[in-house]
């Protein structure tokens, strides 16, 4: 076997599907559409969500197909980036047959489509260890979770972009005049979102503690306080809207600092595997 | 053929205090229509009588050009001498007349570029012309075509997009922080701009609007008149905390709304957001309150400055707006051009049906004197086709023989483009290969001799 053999196969330990290239060409073409949508051309709505639809069909079909090569979309932390893309992209694909979401999908497409991208074309890293159940229910479990937590956050950040420019007067921005779903309603949904996320991840933390203590391993690793902090931060959201009405822009903060340290747990967890 | 015109006044051209000189009340637009094409050169009518505009739509008769005699009788009809409206009525004909009309429909002759009513009361003025008998096929495809063109305008272009007065600004602005259907309004004072803003939030889905004054018994009357409900001013910070949108419009001094007062209010709301629009002169509301969390504060200026912002981004739609009123007007003219033309292509087409029944009916009589061998049958019929065709061509041609050198150049042309002929140098001249003076004779006469034998 070639040297550029060799670096193809660790480049791509399983060839991308035709419905992989067909994802990557619809969420490029999605992205830009949401551009063009975002520009003032209302017509072009209609074919960008069709696009972003495609991107999400083809986008399952991809997982379905590696599934068929026996490659699981838990089996790794790099399989599970893929299944987190596709969870956003067909949450935001939900959400935009109720809401407006052209800045949030403009925003949300490229994000799904880096993911996509990271998940495929990434060093896969070594072979994947022989994963018990319990370690494939915990990673199905914390992405899951974690794609529930990225729809509220990116609730959040469309939240957070239109409240500056209402509570700014900034007329004159995109955010204003793209004049997307109520800010109540993102708040809404966002929250929703976090209480269906929350139960998962917890879910997923507990058995993820137990696998780690089956395996013998031990708990120094800098991802277990991070994810310890996602969860505080997201527990934080659900009682201090409880308890104390925060809600809008403290809770919208709030959510993005939850995900941002699951991003850095996911990021790590990457950068391990590739490290082999 | 018949002409499409317009002749009238606008907001463009003359002031309120003519405007209302000329207008017509809806009960006296049927019998002015009838009126109209009754005692003028004018084929199909039709008057619409606005607060903006009073323009009439006609169809001249063939050959007559009857905008003087309109713009006259407009005059008389409302007791005006026509020379004291001579500078401010206007009239446009053929293309001009079509432009104008999509134009008016999809409201780029607007006051207020985009507004929708224009649309609403064309069509009314279409069915009163319907009515009285006065809008007939041209007039009414023009109109049909204008509210089609009119439609394409408010989905294709953003001349529809953003509010453009300062009540439905603030209306937009409350939608943006919510939805607004089931939301609570309160209403602070008892100022015009609030009682808009405050009917405008109603047909939104608001449910309750409370009204709150110094002076009860105004309150009370406003609540009356917006359907809602009147509260004491010493109640003013519950009301607040229980509002959604709040609209201040009073003659106070001093702001009323204070910014210790709203860290009540938004404390005992629980921060859940609120709007408070100011449109008071002095401001009600201290603008340190819109910095509180939840709370988003706009006055009188901010909501101008996005009237404004939305009149200039509908003014860019104009420029597109005007391109597809362009094709599609270009697209009617072309439709009524090719009306002119009909009652030629109905006389032609009769012509040679009457050419062709006739010969056909001769060539069924010869076949019906005697039995025919079918070789005979199929030479009558060519025969038949021969003589019909002779017959067609010897008008033209002899007409194009006879004409003048430069005549008959113009006609060979004219043919040549309406057969698609590409005539060869190389054939026989004209005089050979022209039929028989009595065109199908030749071929009838012989017909007649195989019937005899």
């Amino acid at each position: 076997m070639t040297a550029q053999a060799q670096l193809g196969e660790r480049l791509l330990s399983v060839s991308p599907s035709p419905a992989f290239w067909v994802a990557l060409v619809a969420y490029t073409a999605a992205s830009a559409a949401l551009l063009v949508v975002l520009g003032g051309h209302q017509r072009a709505r209609p074919i960008a969500i069709t696009l972003v639809a495609i991107a999400f069909v083809a986008h399952g079909v991809d997982i379905g197909w590696r599934g068929t090569q026996h490659v699981h979309p838990a089996q790794s932390v790099r399989e599970a980036i893929g299944l987190l893309s596709f969870i956003v992209t067909g949450g935001y694909l939900l959400a935009s047959t109720r809401y407006r979401l052209t800045l949030g999908g403009a925003a949300v497409m490229p994000v799904s489509l880096v993911l996509l991208v990271a998940a495929r074309l990434s060093p896969a890293g070594a072979a994947p260890e022989d994963l018990s159940s319990l370690g494939r229910i915990h990673i199905s479990l914390a992405t899951i979770g974690v794609g529930v937590f990225a729809l509220a956050s990116a609730l959040s950040v469309i939240y957070l972009v239109e409240e500056r420019a209402l509570k700014k007067k900034k007329f004159e921005t995109l955010a204003f005049k793209d004049k997307g779903a109520p800010l109540e309603a993102l708040d809404r949904l966002s929250h929703r979102l976090v209480w269906v996320g929350f139960p998962l991840f917890t879910a997923a933390l507990v058995l993820g503690a137990i696998w780690v203590s089956k395996l013998g391993e031990s708990l120094d690793r800098p991802e277990y306080p991070l994810a310890a902090i996602t969860w505080i931060a997201f527990a934080s959201v659900l009682v201090m809207r409880q308890v104390y009405g925060w809600r809008g822009r403290r809770a919208a903060r709030l959510t993005l600092m939850g995900f941002g340290a699951a991003l850095i747990v996911l990021a790590i967890y990457l950068v391990r595997r590739m490290a082999g | 053929m018949s002409e499409l015109f317009v002749v009238g006044i606008s907001w463009r051209t003359a002031p309120v205090a003519i405007r209302e000189k000329l207008a017509f009340r809806d009960e006296e637009l049927a019998s002015t229509l009838t009126s109209l094409t009754a005692s003028l050169p004018v084929a199909e009518a039709l008057l619409v009588s606005t607060c903006n505009r009073v323009e009439i739509y006609g169809v001249a008769k063939p050959g007559q050009d009857p905008a003087g005699e309109v713009r006259a009788f407009m005059a008389r009809d409302r007791g005006l001498d026509p020379s004291a409206i001579g500078g401010v009525i206007y009239d446009h004909r053929g293309s001009a007349a079509i432009r104008h009309v999509f134009s008016v429909a999809s409201a780029l002759d607007s006051l207020v570029l985009g507004e929708a009513q224009i649309l609403g009361q064309l069509k009314a003025a279409y069915s009163v012309a319907g009515g009285a008998g006065t809008s007939g096929p041209v007039l009414g495809r023009c109109l049909e075509r204008a509210f089609g063109v009119a439609k394409r305008v408010r989905t294709e272009t953003a001349i529809a997009r953003g509010a453009a007065n300062v009540s439905t600004v603030a209306v937009d602005l409350a939608g943006r922080v919510f939805d607004l259907a089931g939301k609570s309004v309160l209403v602070i004072g008892a100022g015009k701009m609030s009682t808009l803003a405050a009917r405008h939030l109603r047909a939104q889905g608001a449910k309750h609007i409370v009204v709150t004054n110094r002076s009860p018994e105004k309150a009370e009357k406003l609540a009356a008149e917006i359907d809602g409900i009147a509260k004491p001013w010493a109640e003013l910070e519950g009301l607040l905390a229980e509002a959604d949108v709040a609209i201040s419009s009073t003659g106070a001094r001093e702001p009323i709304l204070t910014k210790p007062l709203f860290k009540q209010v938004a404390k005992a709301r629980r921060w859940r957001p609120m709007v408070v629009i100011d449109i008071a002169v002095p401001r009600d509301a201290e603008p340190a309150i819109g910095k509180l969390d939840g709370i988003y504060l706009y006055d009188i200026d901010d909501l101008e400055r996005v009237v404004a912002a939305n009149l200039a981004e509908r003014a860019k739609a104009a420029e597109q707006a005007m391109k597809i009123v362009e094709h599609e007007a270009s697209q009617f003219e072309h439709w009524v051009r090719s009306q002119g033309v009909v009652p030629t292509i109905r006389a032609l087409r009769e012509k040679f049906a009457q050419v062709a029944e006739a010969e056909v009916s001769k060539t069924l009589d010869l076949l019906a004197r005697k039995e025919h061998t079918p070789a005979q049958q199929r030479e009558a019929i060519q025969r038949l086709v021969q003589l019909v065709v002779n017959k067609l061509l010897h008008p033209p041609t002899v007409a194009l023989r006879e004409a003048a050198p430069d005549e008959a150049a113009l006609r060979a042309e004219v043919l040549c483009d309406l057969f698609g002929l590409e005539p060869n140098d190389q054939q026989p001249a004209l005089s050979e290969a022209s039929p028989p003076d009595r065109p199908g004779q030749e071929a009838s006469d012989s017909l007649e001799r195989k019937a005899a034998t």
